[in-house]
């Protein structure tokens, strides 16, 4: 699995490829956590695309509790966007979609955190 | 159907896994349902290969069998300590994730994905029997 990440005004968008399972999940949250340290109140707000995570199970769950957990701890502001369908089930079933904010798109995300990274942005 | 004994380790999944999926597959599955059949068994071999044996190494036997009530059975075997993942108090899903105790979520996941899960003691072996419904 691998992190692309991109700046788009005061929004890190980080975009996660891959399979998320206990075996990878110690490898993304090693990638992951780092990235995070930058994100707090308006100067700088994370965004995790899903869109290429086609499999995820409990462990990277925990690890985007830890995600959470550290943008809390910073002040900062940390949304989810565009979950394949295994995600959303997932989500459902763990009731993370009632606590975390997810979008169904990288747009929609953008559009609620930042209204200048939206204009900036010119993917869907 | 088919049968493997692999060492009770997080290194075994992929392995395990493998199996019941090539299981699955031959089964007639569609993909998505071979999906959540793939995650409900991760989650209960990796607690096998995190909890079964806290003081030593074991094995853990991955069993997949079609009976003969139209139902694909995913059979989990170990001879680690005494483990009814059903009689675990369930995690209060409705905490936010952030402020509950962290892991406990494999269970939700295996009893919402799989249409049974059994589980009973013979001698020393724990037997986690995961059943999907064949679809006619």
């Amino acid at each position: 699995m691998e992190l692309q990440t991109q700046d788009i005004a005061n929004v890190l968008l980080i975009r996660v490829e891959g399979r998320i399972d206990h075996t990878t999940a110690k490898h993304f949250q090693d990638l992951l956590l780092p990235q995070l340290n930058s994100c707090s109140g308006e100067a700088k707000k994370a965004l995790l695309d899903l869109s290429g995570v086609h499999y995820m199970s409990s462990a990277g769950l925990r690890v985007l509790v830890l995600a959470a957990r550290q943008c809390q701890q910073q002040q900062g502001e940390i949304v989810l966007a565009a979950l394949p369908p295994l995600l959303q089930e997932v989500f459902r079933i763990s009731r993370f979609d009632l606590v975390f904010k997810v979008f169904a798109t990288v747009r929609a995300a953008l559009e609620h955190l930042s209204p200048t990274a939206a204009s900036a942005y010119s993917g869907a | 159907m088919a049968t493997i004994t692999l060492p009770a380790h997080l290194d075994s999944l992929t392995r395990g896994l493998t199996l019941v999926v090539e299981c699955a597959i031959a089964a007639g599955f569609p993909h998505a349902r071979i999906t959540e059949i793939e995650l409900a068994v991760e989650e209960a071999l990796a607690n096998i290969c995190l909890y079964a044996y806290p003081d030593s190494s074991g094995e853990v036997e991955v069993r997949c069998v079609r009976d003969e009530t139209q139902h694909f059975l995913i059979e989990l075997i170990d001879t680690g300590v005494p483990f009814d993942l059903l009689a675990r108090p369930a995690p209060d899903l409705t905490v936010d994730p952030t402020q509950r105790q962290p892991g406990g979520l494999g269970i939700p996941l295996i009893l919402a994905l799989m249409d049974h899960v059994t589980y009973y003691r013979e001698g020393d072996r724990n037997i986690l029997r995961l059943a999907v419904r064949l679809s006619l």
